[in-house]
């Protein structure tokens, strides 16, 4: 008696939903826990079908589908159907059925069995859930493989166009800015000698003294002849005359020079490497880089401090250099470090800008950095600030160290006028009338014999109709044969002939990379009588 | 293109006389299985499955074709034709009644007969006319084929899916008869259970015979009564087999009540 309570225990609370049917499907015994899970009376389930709790689909899904199934191979397994509760919900189960037969083949009673899917149905959701969304990354993945060089090579030429068309508006901001500074300090310059030669015609007219007038129109050539002197060290076009140099012997040199720029309040400290390696650079140029930093130096500590120049040797490894874009390899370093006001980040970038000044107005010309940037880059080296502000800044440059001899620097000492004078004769080549006439007068001023000549052509032709010219003065560039073919031509003709070229404009054929080529001498245009005394008296000593 | 081979046409008996069995929605030439062999003495027998169901070539199915039953009542015109088919007797259960009845009208010369067994020209209710089926309840149903796939593949295809994952279900769910592909099944539910060929009835000029079950969900009563109507010439006979499949569940009432039906012609 025990046993069949526990067996009918069993069967009325098994964790499924058991159901007997008879050969008509009509249920003729339901358990405890389907009749629980329908949310209804056990009795009231006797004498219906089972797809009669099933939903719309579940309905039309049993009877075309699963009743053959049943009826064809006596069974069907773990059909996923959905029952209806009596409050209306729905319960997602898993069904299983088969035929009960005697020996002799007669159906007794269909036996199904319900299993609760709910977790099994949602498992599968997830599962179909995930299945899609790693089939869409897949495909998407692979849309992505399959453009991705196209992507990179688009997203790389776009990145060059931009950085191409901010490159162009920098430039254009600095051709701006540069051609703005040089036409308003040009037309200072301008005004001061026309009105100086407008005072002058009116006093000479009066018999008056025009010294000062002559005096103020020849300061506002000279500035004019500085700015563009400048502006070819920024654009790296000036002409350099690079000698073999000691960058301790050229800061020694310079201190007296350097301690009268910086003033009383402004103490001047120089840490000087031993043994420092020599350098290739043009003198001239290389004190200016320091007097200008120097210059700025002191002008970033109105209340006094300490510059610093320090020198040293220095090995550029390859990572720096290309980093930076220079040279590696050894060099020299030249590093002058303040104790002023320091700059801003912003102010830093634009530190070598020509025209770029944080001075007053008037005060600067904001063409010094860029000025010592032009120079420092035409000498293949590497300029370099930190900077903090209310810290001071380090302006550090690098130039390559010369492998060479050691050679004694060439001190050029001043010569007065007189001592400059000549008596030879001097083929002078010029195609601006004006320039012609008047250099041709001052050679005439210091003595020399001068044959004009306005062109390659004529200047051959004097050449062979006067033998005692001793120098070819000539300028570079010219329309039909230029300075330098001419100098070829008549040095066949005249193998003793000296040759002295001038121009205003360097990127020619006597100068390569900004270096005069050996043997080559030129005079910059424009030059003082002073200048062009020197340099002829000098071309024909030689 | 192998008509033949495409529907898995199956070609039995010793008759002159042809008699197609056509299966509905939900299984195949299985489901004649208890009926065919009461007329294989008579009847030259043809079973085939529909493109999708059982053994056809599933590679066959196209989409648009299968849009609407016109494209299954074409393969079976051109079963017929292949197997010189005329004057016939054509059985269809379920959908395939209605699929007989299109065949006939375009093919007025293949059948004599046609026995059409739980047929239903709409399942969805319209106006006067009570097919049974809401339109939200037919979308429940479409839904649930969306939304239950793997459960429902799982039960009824385990052998033409070849689930690699689950390789016992092959072997031991074997819920083997009624192969199916569940794409194409739902595809097929579709066109079956949105299809109205209400029209199609007065146009077909066989013999008919409507077979309807006592309790059907599928196909109620009075669909069956609406069919008898609307042919011209049909006679009604309403089973006490329950459900919707006679053909299985009381295979003798169904043999007994189609030859009453045959025996009774005017020839």
């Amino acid at each position: 008696m025990a046993q069949v309570e526990d067996l009918e225990d069993l069967f009325e609370n098994a964790p499924c939903g058991y159901i007997s049917a008879g050969a008509d499907g009509r249920i003729t015994k339901a358990n405890s826990t389907f009749a629980t899970w329908l949310g209804g009376n056990k009795a009231d389930l006797i004498g219906r079908r089972f797809p009669d709790f099933l939903n719309i689909a579940g309905k039309i899904y049993y009877e075309t589908h699963f009743a053959p199934l049943m009826r064809m191979q006596g069974f069907f397994n773990e059909v996923a159907l959905d029952l209806v509760r009596a409050d209306g919900s729905t319960l997602p189960v898993l069904v299983n059925a088969v035929e009960r037969r005697d020996e002799a083949g007669h159906l007794r009673f269909i036996r199904i069995t319900v299993f609760n899917a709910s977790d099994r149905r949602r498992y599968e959701r997830e599962l179909l859930e995930a299945r899609r969304n790693a089939e869409s990354a897949n495909a998407k993945l692979m849309e992505l493989n399959r453009t991705l060089e196209e992507r990179i090579a688009e997203a790389v030429e776009g990145r060059m166009k931009s950085e191409e068309a901010l490159r162009q508006a920098q430039k254009m901001e600095a051709v701006g800015q540069l051609t703005g500074g040089i036409a308003h300090d040009f037309n200072n310059m301008l005004a001061v000698i026309l009105s100086a030669l407008s005072l002058m015609e009116r006093h000479i007219a009066k018999g008056e003294d025009v010294a000062r007038f002559i005096a103020a129109a020849r300061d506002g050539a000279s500035r004019a002849a500085g700015l563009t002197h400048r502006l070819l060290a920024f654009s790296r076009q000036q002409t350099l005359a690079p000698q073999p140099l000691n960058a301790n012997e050229m800061v020694a040199d310079m201190s007296e020079l350097l301690r009268r720029t910086l003033g009383e309040t402004v103490r001047l400290e120089t840490v000087l490497a031993g043994g420092l390696w020599q350098v290739m650079a043009d003198r001239n140029q290389l004190e200016n880089a320091i007097v200008n930093m120097a210059v700025n130096a002191r002008d970033a500590m109105p209340d006094g401090g300490r510059l610093t120049i320090e020198t040293a040797n220095c090995q550029l490894d390859e990572a720096d250099a290309s980093s930076h874009g220079i040279g590696f390899g050894q060099h020299v370093m030249v590093a002058m470090t303040d104790t002023g006001t320091g700059m801003t980040p912003e102010v830093m970038s634009k530190a070598f800008d020509p025209f770029f000044t944080t001075k007053a107005v008037g005060q600067g010309t904001g063409l010094g950095l860029s000025q010592v940037f032009g120079f420092v880059k035409q000498s293949n080296g590497h300029i370099k600030i930190t900077s903090d502000v209310g810290q001071g800044t380090t302006i550090k440059f690098y130039l390559p160290r010369l492998h060479g001899p050691v050679s004694a620097p060439t001190v050029s000492a001043r010569q007065d006028l007189a001592s400059l004078s000549g008596r030879e004769v001097v083929l002078l080549v010029e195609d601006d009338e004006q320039v012609l006439s008047l250099t041709a007068q001052m050679l005439r001023d210091l003595g020399y014999g001068v044959i004009e000549a306005r062109g390659g052509a004529e200047a051959l032709e004097a050449l062979a109709a006067h033998p005692d010219i001793k120098l070819l003065f000539t300028d570079l560039v010219m329309p039909g044969m230029n300075g330098r073919r001419l100098a070829d031509e008549a040095l066949k003709r005249r193998r003793d002939l000296k040759v002295l070229f001038t121009t205003g404009y360097t990127r020619d054929a006597v100068v390569h990379n900004g270096t005069l080529d050996p043997g080559v001498n030129l005079l910059q245009k424009p030059a003082s009588l002073e200048q062009l005394a020197a340099k002829v008296r000098a071309v024909l000593k030689t | 293109m192998d008509v033949l081979r495409r529907g898995n046409v199956k070609t039995l008996g010793s008759g002159a006389k042809a008699m197609v069995f056509a299966h509905g929605f939900g299984c195949d030439q299985n489901m004649w299985r208890f009926l065919w062999p009461a007329f294989a003495e008579a009847y030259r027998i043809v079973l085939f499955d529909h493109v999708g169901c059982g053994g056809s070539d599933l590679s066959a199915y196209q989409p648009q074709k299968y849009a609407s039953l016109e494209g299954y009542a074409d393969d079976v015109i051109e079963i017929c034709r292949a197997l010189d088919v005329t004057h016939g007797v054509f059985v269809g259960h379920s959908v395939s009644a209605m699929i007989g009845a299109i065949a006939s009208r375009k093919a007025p010369e293949i059948f004599d007969d046609l026995i059409m067994i739980g047929p239903s020209p709409r399942y969805i209710d319209d106006q006067n006319y009570a097919g049974g089926f809401t339109e939200a309840q037919i979308h429940e149903l479409l839904e649930f084929l969306d939304s239950n796939h793997m459960g429902w593949s799982q039960a009824m295809a385990p052998v033409i899916m070849g689930n690699p994952d689950r390789p016992e279900l092959g072997e031991e769910l074997t819920n083997s008869f009624c192969m199916t592909d569940p794409d194409i099944a739902k595809k097929f539910a579709r066109v079956t259970f949105l299809s109205d060929n209400r029209a199609d009835l007065p146009a077909v000029n066989a013999r008919c015979l409507v077979l309807q079950c006592s309790e059907d969900v599928i196909a109620p009563q009075s669909v069956g009564h609406f069919v008898h109507q609307q042919l011209p010439n049909s006679e009604f006979v309403l089973l006490n087999a329950t459900g919707h499949c006679p053909n299985l569940s009381a295979p003798e009432e169904t043999v007994a009540a189609m030859k009453a039906f045959l025996e009774g012609r005017a020839d």
